[in-house]
């Protein structure tokens, strides 16, 4: 109870600290909103009458306390350019994008797992070796050229899967979305086994082990009973950040693959300097990453009754 | 047994599963799909000049007039006939019996309130093509009176421009805006607006009530596509997942080229590709050293090796396209020992060099080659890269020395790409250079009002050799539409004023 009741409190502050720094920050980047709006031709009075529309013209405190104001009321605006209200967009980009995420997790844990646990069970040994020599491959390819790669050889040379798009119904959800998980998953799978080699291979020879040894648990019993979960939580953690930086961060992955997500919502809002759909993406992420802490932290608790003090 | 039958049943299901799969796209209804990096971001015609809205307004809203697709004649639109007073000043449109997409139908009312959004509304954003216009008023139900301030040589082809399409007045005043526009506007054109997700894709379907009988020929919807990544629009053109990508990379044309079941097209454009200089500061306020620098780029190389030769080296800073353009003039032939002469006699070597650099590859590559041919001339060039939004804001404050860019003119007549690029008491400070002479100001007025098309010739010949001798703009070379197309769909492309010949496309299975 006091963990939520101390996260709550984390989570205000977070969020005022992220709506003003995000406030100034989309408002003192050179380039103006009605420019991109008009387009190359328009004059300076038409430029200046879209700004007064907007009341981009008036000081920067005001505009901060009428964004401030909407925001209490639970508004978080519309976007200058497609004059829609932001939670309209964000509504029509988030499920490609917490598909995928979800899709990566699927793809992404029992590889993971299990790769961790085989490569943990002799250190040093030839699967060790191999393992870790793929993990270092696998994270050092970039994203995108390993996208492109994918895209055209699976895509285009052999026909499996689509290059693009997220399609309509969940099998075709799948189907759309499996060369962007894939790609993502492949950068994701190495750093989880990492985490959860080293966890693993230092519970081994923790006390708690030798114990239960001593007691005369099997090894079966001792590794499943024992190291795995001791072994889950750090990686728990890392976990946590990661699925909080897919949410936000699959940009690469949906600029190469045309996934209407996010990630693309993003960039178009700031390559547009639509300031309320960067704002109010913002704060998304900035409630998300902590939602997503917050149940990590709860399921640590859940496995290690150690965290709850 | 038991397993046998649960075999069975599985396999049952999974025909019936997979039934619905397969019959799906024999009943699909077919759909031309368009990859472009320009996306729709409002469909209200008075609002936006940026590409991807002037490529839709076309297909929503039909004009006055219209431009023939083979001939690129101007011929009746919305208007079936027209009178002009013998003195230039009053245009009679005559408007045709024609429905908008709700049924309504299209009168005088409506052309005028379109027109007046279009030329005196404050958030209009090109305003200046009906800004020789004095009145315009509806006599009646069906005709339209256009009075003009002074005779105005292009005016009928204005009429045609992307912002002044049609649309509805009684819509737009009963729904308000800009509700009337953001997701289902009343059209007028070829197609309206089947669903839009702004940011992913606008959908488009045939107007059931289209003036033009009998078009569009198909009756395939149509999806503008946004696609940033020049990459993946290719990988989803060869894939089949579009059947036209826009905006084909230079480097990309000869792959393109060379696969089975796509045509790649060169389509001519108004479109110039030039270096802006900032008249207002040094080194540039100084006209040697802003021919130095014109000498130093050869643009006939420049030309091969950014666009691999399938753009045109551009002897003057106005597209080439335009009427009157006199192809044989040389322009300025460059030459790297009378640059090196020019900028030591303008006495601005060693002058730090602004060059600001949008996105994209063309212009990261044409950097690299302005900073090297200025610095072999005694100028210190520094590159700095900005998105677009930082690049107006940049260029329209002076706070750059150069930068390569394009722009295209919506019409062939020179009026308003001079008063766009050259003409200094113009809205645009001579595109953002703040150039400005007298001559070319006075030319600009002269060349509007003259209505003799071989004095307009002279004029405006006269107005491209001051700029291009004073070095307003350095010119590059007239690029070309690149447009990669799937062989199935017969008669689609893209016209110089950038509209798509949608309404004329078949599909060939």
């Amino acid at each position: 109870m006091q963990l939520v009741a101390k996260r709550t409190l984390q989570l205000v502050f977070v969020l005022v600290g992220i709506c003003v720094i995000t406030f100034l920050l989309v408002h003192m980047v050179p380039g103006d909103p009605a420019r991109i709006i008009a387009g190359d031709r328009a004059n300076a009075e038409t430029i200046e009458a879209i700004r007064k529309s907007f009341g981009l013209n008036q000081p920067l405190w005001r505009q901060f306390l009428t964004y401030a104001g909407n925001l209490l009321q639970g508004d978080i605006g519309e976007s200058m350019r497609y004059k829609r209200p932001v939670a309209t967009l964000i509504g029509q980009f988030v499920w490609p994008t917490l598909f995928l995420t979800g899709y990566v997790v699927c793809l992404a844990v029992p590889p993971s797992v299990a790769l961790a646990i085989a490569s943990a069970r002799k250190p040093g040994g030839v699967a060790d070796q191999i393992i870790r020599f793929i993990g270092i491959a696998g994270m050092a390819i970039p994203v995108f050229w390993l996208g492109i790669m994918m895209s055209r050889f699976f895509g285009v040379a052999l026909g499996w899967f689509p290059v693009s798009g997220y399609g309509k119904t969940f099998i075709q959800h799948l189907h759309h979305l499996f060369l962007p998980a894939l790609s993502t998953a492949i950068w994701m799978v190495p750093v989880l086994v990492q985490s959860l080699r080293a966890a693993l291979i230092e519970k081994a020879g923790a006390d708690f082990v030798v114990a239960a040894r001593a007691q005369g648990a099997s090894e079966r019993e001792i590794f499943w009973r024992t190291i795995l979960p001791n072994a889950v939580l750090p990686t728990l953690n890392l976990f946590g950040v990661i699925i909080a930086f897919l949410i936000g961060g699959t940009i690469v992955v949906e600029a190469v693959y045309a996934v209407p997500g996010l990630g693309s919502l993003m960039i178009n809002a700031l390559l547009a300097r639509d300031y309320h759909v960067v704002q109010g993406l913002t704060l998304m992420f900035a409630v998300t990453t902590v939602a997503v802490t917050f149940v990590v932290d709860l399921l640590s608790a859940l496995i290690d009754p150690r965290v709850r003090l | 047994m038991r397993s046998l039958a649960r075999i069975a049943l599985a396999g049952l299901v999974a025909v019936g599963l997979s039934a619905p799969l397969t019959v799906s796209p024999a009943l699909a209804e077919s759909v031309i799909r368009i990859a472009s990096p320009y996306p729709a971001t409002t469909l209200d015609p008075s609002r936006s000049g940026a590409a991807g809205n002037i490529e839709t307004f076309g297909q929503l809203y039909s004009r006055l007039l219209r431009r023939n697709s083979e001939t690129g004649e101007l011929e009746p639109g919305l208007a079936e006939k027209w009178e002009v007073s013998s003195d230039g000043l009053v245009y009679t449109m005559h408007l045709r019996d024609a429905q908008f997409s709700d049924g309504s139908p299209i009168t005088a009312d409506d052309a005028v309130f379109s027109l007046e959004r279009v030329r005196t509304d404050k958030e209009s954003a090109l305003p200046s093509t009906l800004s020789a216009i004095e009145s315009v008023t509806a006599s009646d139900a069906r005709t339209v009176v256009i009075k003009l301030k002074y005779a105005l040589a292009p005016m009928l082809g204005n009429l045609e421009t992307w912002n002044v399409g049609i649309v509805s007045k009684v819509d737009v005043e009963k729904r308000g805006l800009p509700a009337a526009f953001v997701t289902d506007p009343v059209a007028s054109g070829p197609y309206m607006v089947k669903e839009w997700r702004p940011g992913e894709k606008l959908v488009l379907q045939p107007n059931p009530h289209y003036w033009r009988t009998g078009y569009p020929k198909s009756d395939a919807t149509v999806e503008m596509v946004e696609v940033t990544e020049p990459e993946t629009a290719a990988a989803m053109l060869k894939a089949g997942e579009v059947d036209v990508m826009r905006s084909v990379n230079w480097a990309q044309v000869d792959d393109l080229k060379a696969t089975e079941g796509i045509d790649m097209r060169m389509e001519p454009s108004n479109i110039v590709f030039v270096v802006l200089l900032n008249h207002s500061r040094e080194p540039f306020s100084n006209l040697k050293a802003r021919q130095a620098a014109a000498y130093a780029l050869d643009n006939k190389m420049l030309t091969q090796a950014v666009t691999r030769g399938y753009a045109k080296p551009a002897n003057t800073p106005l597209p080439g396209s335009l009427d009157f353009h006199d192809d044989s003039y040389p322009g300025i032939v460059a030459d790297m020992d009378k640059a090196r002469q020019l900028m030591a006699e303008s006495g601005m070597e060693g002058k730090e060099v602004k060059i600001i650099l949008g996105g994209g590859s063309t212009n990261q590559q044409m950097g690299l080659l302005m900073q090297a041919q200025w610095q072999a001339i005694g100028l210190k060039p520094v590159l700095v890269n900005v998105d677009t939004p930082a690049w107006w804001e940049a260029t329209g404050k002076g706070d750059y020395d150069a930068t390569p860019t394009w722009w295209m003119n919506e019409v062939t007549d020179p009026d308003l790409a001079v008063r766009w690029a050259l003409c200094g008491t113009c809205d645009s400070h001579a595109f953002n250079t703040f150039y400005d002479n007298k001559r070319i100001d006075e030319l600009t007025e002269q060349g509007t009002r003259e209505q003799d098309p071989g004095k307009r010739a002279g004029i405006y010949q006269e107005i491209s050799r001051i700029a291009t001798e004073e070095v307003s703009q350095i010119p590059l070379y007239y690029s070309p539409y690149a447009v990669a197309y799937s062989t199935k769909l017969k008669n689609l492309r893209i016209t110089p004023a950038m509209q798509w010949t949608l309404e004329d496309t078949t599909i060939e299975e």
